[in-house]
């Protein structure tokens, strides 16, 4: 081979290799950025006047006269809507009522007509002609009242979703229909769907699926008091909603109402916390005494060997038969909780991350340098004591880092915790409520609302602000760690 | 000294009481995905007039929903079907007595992508489709797309209604998708031109077509009066009738209550009683 | 920085009686083994799991036997009478778990030899972090994005996005596949003719790949993709998050080759490529492999991706490798099903779950016991050189 080719085929390895880590982060990149932008607008998104009320008059925030102001405003902005659909009804009932007396006078004239048998066969045909004329045309004018209604109580629903409940009419049981849209970027989907109809459009060959049409809604109305109604909604739609810029921190901190539709994802949080911590309270003091006898106590031999297997082979149980397990051993043997609880799960995780804990707490402490040891064994100090009082609090950080590692797969594991401690609606527990009551829990509710929740597509928002706030919060773990190795190296080396 | 004394009796006492009133005032519900929605409304409803009653809802599926009342693990089962003969045995032989309170009906909708001309189907059709004898739409009249099967889990509730009352002793191909819930049901159809798939009519909005079924439109009307085929109640199991008075009785009761059928309404299920 | 009076309690003289000496050794006899009995908690663990998942699926085959579970493609649990075929499940575990492998193993070995071999330290040490981010994203996140980002993507675009990873990925191996063909094709001409040789050939065999390539793009973009939640779907998702360890584990083991193998193989003249290729990768070859088992491990045993991404149909696909067909796996199955199966009645639907759940630990013990073998084989190969 060539010279020149044998440098090609490296130059081309070289570039294989480099572009595997391009591929590499720009999968990252690509799987963050969506995470990242779409949970964000859970935080900072264009809240509407409606948001400002329900804030203010469910959860008692917000100033009261500045939210009573805007109120104002937009119900002045708001008044033409609900003029011109009464304007429009009462035409509709007019129509109604003329359309009865209409078929009053056909009914009265077809009678008439009966009357009249004197009357010559084309004279007759002629006045049955005229009749069934005018009973098509009274029909025709049915159908096209009831089309009209139809189309109006469809109508009316859709500007109840974009702006609530019309003022003055009964207020509705679910929070998510007494108030309109509360996020801006909703409100225009819904915009959307009161300006244009989506229709379903046949093709000549009927082997392919029909195509989506949107036609103006303004078209099923022409001609009609209704007409001006939609470009005057179309042009005062930020005048009868007011969207303004808005922070929303306490999505953190609030619980959830109505199914996930308002308020924050607190009981979530916390749920994950619990078990986060119950696990690591379960898991580090077992972890960080069994490495310490890895280390330094057991001799290498078949004892070590077989431990060593062992703990490798419960790493390598999938997390869902520990969920299995947690469930067949904790509650259904152990009765540890009369069904889910934050025990049984912690439990449960605890057994999952503690070979994590036990590796990591073993480099850490086989990192001290042998003379820390010799040192202290030299001063008379018993190997117990040595390892107590030098070897532990110099391996300190290390261990420390395992174990931040750990709580971020604690905290991201779903499958052992479905069987053993998660539900889907619950409220935040007090500590002592753990033992024995289940929790929502971060992981597990992302995927209850992605996949179980009844308008998955309306909570989007909160779903990605979930899986934002689960990510975010491993990752500042993760980070927390990478920065406390880091420092040991340094101080290692120094 | 006595004084130390009493703080510690009074400290103990703090910590005892509130795991007291806790186990109390919890209500635990599990089963039905289903009845999830009613029950996850019914829960906060009550929590609002309620706040010291913390009530748990979990959407696990009916058969999950009757084992835990079995187990005297959750205190009401949300189920979307009626408890089955071994199941009811269970329950007697642990001492559980399993009453049922219909809180509401509910229809199964036959849904489509709103791409596809399909308006109707008989069940025979829909049994068809399910069992992989008619492969392709256009065998129904449909655009030339092979029909993508989205189904339950085998043994949700939903799914056992489906089997009885639509597949009537035949088999499910193998090649249906299954997903936990109707609303994944709902979003792979509402994802998919080709698809079909059936859920409960509280799921229906207006991102899927719901097909008529023997030529009857799924609807509130219809439903409620038995016509359209495919409808079901759906169920509220406690162990006993719960006592007068207690929160659990408040709880499952709320169906009967003007509040509970609103709420029933308004997330799409026919409530039981007319007011 | 400890003081010695800390390291010599108060009252202890360093000079100890026989009994005392007696005493100590007894006391730390039974520290130690307290310490044993701890650690050999995870051997209880270990055991206590293959116990009570072995325990309820054992009632499975007691009332069923092996041979339909195993050999039956008919999964029909809630049937009257049941059928609990669920060859169709381990089936689509395998699928996805070859798709994944698919994913991972090259990238991640092309990665972990970048980072061992080929990037100088600095930027190693800025690709590190990703790789560690990519390890801590949780699988809940991953199957998330899988459903409601990818998922749809698949579908609506899938056709054009596989067009687009075949040029992206057959593009540069075809470059390079004609050069090194044409030169080798060139090599017995006489010295003259050579250079129009190579030029032509090489001409030939790019219009070849070219249009090859085009062919494989046309086919791509040609697909009709049904359903977004997929086979493939789910292999790519999960070979993404395999990749971490595939690529930390072979690291670790092309680090564990020595620089004098590589610096031998320079001195002969070989090139950096043919160095890594012909001496470094057979020389970690038994590591690379763990990293393959470990990676394979977490795509066995990974739940929530797969049920979120794969579909969950439980059938064979027709044709077999049809990655476009929804799919089940065992860990989705479990999850899915376990929730809803009457439990307390220890029905068999309850315990074919665990019988799947026990046939999903031999499996994750059979391959932890291949890669402790493998790196075990590794140690003792760089010992003995």
């Amino acid at each position: 081979m060539r010279l020149g080719t044998r440098k090609l085929i490296d130059r081309g390895m070289t570039a294989l290799g480099i572009g595997s880590i391009v591929l590499l982060a720009a999968a990252l990149l690509v799987f963050l950025a969506p995470i990242v932008v779409r949970g964000l607008g859970a935080f900072v998104f264009r809240g509407t006047i409606e948001y400002r009320q329900l804030t203010l008059e469910k959860f008692g925030r917000g100033d009261v006269d500045a939210v009573e102001a805007e109120q104002a405003e937009a119900v002045e902005a708001r008044r033409p809507v609900y003029e011109m659909l009464s304007a429009y009804k009462k035409e509709l009932a007019d129509g109604h009522e003329s359309l009865d007396e209409a078929k009053k006078q056909f009914r009265a004239d077809r009678k008439e007509m009966r009357r009249h048998e004197g009357l010559a066969d084309q004279q007759r045909a002629d006045a049955q002609a005229e009749l069934d004329r005018r009973e098509a045309e009274l029909d025709r004018r049915g159908e096209q009242l009831a089309k009209h209604e139809a189309s109006l109580v469809e109508l009316e629903e859709l500007i109840r979703e974009l702006l609530g409940p019309e003022p003055g009419q009964s207020v509705p049981v679910l929070w998510r229909d007494q108030y309109g849209q509360t996020r801006w970027d909703r409100a225009q989907v819904k915009l959307d769907q009161i300006l244009n109809v989506e229709t379903w459009v046949d093709q000549d060959d009927p082997d392919q699926p029909r195509v989506r049409v949107l036609v103006p809604r303004a078209d099923a109305f022409e001609g009609t008091t209704l007409a001006p109604l939609f470009p005057y909604i179309e042009n005062n739609a930020e005048a009868m909603l007011l969207p303004r810029l808005t922070f929303y921190w306490r999505f953190l901190t609030d619980t959830s109402f109505d199914a996930h539709f308002f308020g924050g994802i607190w009981p979530e949080i916390l749920g994950t916390i619990y078990l986060t911590l119950g696990a690591m309270l379960f898991a580090v003091p077992m972890g960080v005494v069994a490495a310490i006898y890895l280390v330094e106590y057991a001799r290498e031999g078949f004892l070590v060997r077989v431990l060593r297997t062992f703990i490798n082979t419960l790493a390598g149980v999938p997390s869902i038969v520990f969920g299995l397990f947690g469930l067949a051993f904790f509650i259904s043997t152990m009765h540890v909780s009369p069904s889910k609880s934050v025990l049984a799960g912690s439990m449960t995780l605890a057994m999952l991350i503690l070979p994590m804990v036990i590796r990591a707490s073993e480099e850490a402490i086989r990192a001290v340098p042998a003379t820390y040891k010799e040192a202290a064994l030299s001063l008379g100090a018993s190997k117990w004591w040595a390892v107590l009082t030098v070897i532990l609090p110099a391996a300190l950080p290390g261990v420390l880092t395992g174990i931040v590692i750990s709580m971020g797969r604690a905290a991201g594991e779903t499958a052992p915790i479905i069987f053993t401690a998660a539900v889907s609606v619950g409220k935040p527990l007090w500590p002592w409520e753990a033992l024995s009551q289940p929790t929502p829990a971060l992981p597990w509710n992302i995927y209850n609302l992605a996949t179980e929740h009844e308008a998955v597509d309306e909570i989007r928002h909160v779903q990605y602000g979930m899986v934002l706030t689960l990510v975010l919060l491993v990752l500042l773990l993760n980070a927390a760690a990478i920065v406390m190795r880091a420092r040991i190296s340094k101080k290692l080396r120094a | 000294m006595r004084r130390f004394i009493v703080f510690l009796v009074s400290a103990a006492l703090g910590m005892v009481s509130p795991v007291a009133m806790a186990a109390e005032t919890r209500i635990v519900v599990d089963g039905s995905t289903t009845v999830g929605p009613i029950a996850k409304q019914f829960a906060q409803y009550y929590m609002s007039k309620h706040p010291d009653v913390n009530v748990t809802v979990s959407e696990s599926g009916s058969g999950n929903g009757a084992k835990s009342l079995v187990n005297g693990t959750c205190d009401a089962a949300s189920m979307s079907r009626f408890m089955k003969d071994n199941e009811f045995q269970a329950a007697v032989a642990k001492g559980v007595m399993p009453v049922a309170h219909v809180v509401a009906v509910d229809g199964l909708a036959v849904i489509v992508h709103p791409s596809n001309r399909v308006k109707d189907l008989s069940l025979a059709q829909f049994r068809d489709i399910y069992e992989g004898k008619i492969k392709n739409w256009s065998e129904v009249g449909g655009p030339s797309l092979s029909i993508v099967k989205v189904g339950r889990d085998t043994n949700s509730g939903t799914y056992e209604t489906f089997e009885s009352l639509v597949m009537q002793g035949a088999r499910v191909s193998g090649d249906t998708e299954t997903t936990g819930s109707n609303g994944a049901v709902r979003a792979r159809v509402q994802s998919t031109p080709a698809s079909i798939g059936y859920v409960g009519l509280g799921f229906v909005d207006r991102t899927v077509k719901p097909l008529a079924v023997n030529g009857i439109v799924p609807n509130r009307e219809t439903v409620a009066s038995g016509v359209y085929p495919i409808a079901r109640p759906l169920f509220l199991f406690t162990n006993g009738y719960p006592k007068l008075g207690t929160p659990l009785h408040g709880f499952v009761t709320l169906y009967l209550s003007e509040k509970g059928q609103e709420i029933i309404e308004a997330i799409g299920f026919v409530p039981v009683t007319d007011y | 920085m400890v003081s010695s009076d800390r390291l010599v309690p108060a009252g202890r003289s360093l000079l100890l009686s026989y009994r005392a000496d007696r005493m100590r050794r007894l006391g730390s006899l039974v520290g130690q083994s307290i310490l044993l009995l701890i650690t050999s908690s995870s051997i209880l663990a270990v055991l206590f799991i293959f116990y009570f998942i072995g325990r309820d699926a054992i009632p499975f085959f007691q009332a069923e036997g092996f041979r339909e579970f195993f050999t039956s493609a008919d999964w029909y649990p809630s049937g009257d009478p049941p059928a609990y075929g669920a060859l169709a499940i381990f089936y689509g575990s395998a699928m996805v778990t070859v798709g994944a492998t698919l994913v991972a193993v090259p990238l991640g070995v092309l990665a972990a030899l970048c980072l061992s071999d080929i990037l100088p330290f600095s930027i190693r040490q800025m690709v590190k972090p990703v790789i560690e981010i990519l390890a801590a994203i949780p699988s809940v996140a991953f199957g998330f994005f899988a459903l409601v980002v990818f998922a749809p993507l698949l579908q609506e675009h899938g056709g054009r996005l596989l067009a687009w990873v075949g040029w992206l990925v057959g593009g540069p191996l075809a470059v390079l596949g004609v050069v090194v063909l044409s030169d080798l094709a060139t090599a017995g001409l006489p010295e003259k003719l050579r250079a129009a040789g190579r030029g032509a050939i090489g001409l030939v065999l790019a219009v070849v790949a070219f249009v090859g390539l085009a062919r494989l793009g046309d086919f791509f973009h040609g697909l009709q993709i049904v359903t977004g939640v997929n086979a493939l779907n789910a292999s790519i998702i999960l070979g993404i998050m395999a990749l971490p360890t595939v690529v930390s584990v072979s690291e670790d083991a092309l680090q564990a080759v020595g620089r004098e193998l590589r610096e031998g193989s320079y001195a002969l003249g070989a090139t950096r490529a043919e160095t890594l290729v012909r001496v470094v990768i057979p020389a970690a070859a038994s590591g690379i492999s763990a990293a393959v088992i470990l990676g394979v491990m977490r795509a066995v045993g990974e739940t929530m991706v797969v049920w979120m991404a794969s579909g969950n149909a439980a059938h064979v696909p027709e044709p077999w490798y049809d990655f476009l067909a929804s799919v089940r796996t065992l860990t989705a199955n479990i999850a899915g099903d376990m929730g809803e199966a009457d439990q307390s009645l220890g029905s068999s639907r309850y315990h074919v779950l665990f019988a799947m759940a026990l046939c999903l630990l031999a499996v994750s013990f059979a391959l932890n016991m291949l890669s402790e073998w493998a790196v075990h084989r590794s140690r003792k190969k760089m010992r003995g050189q």
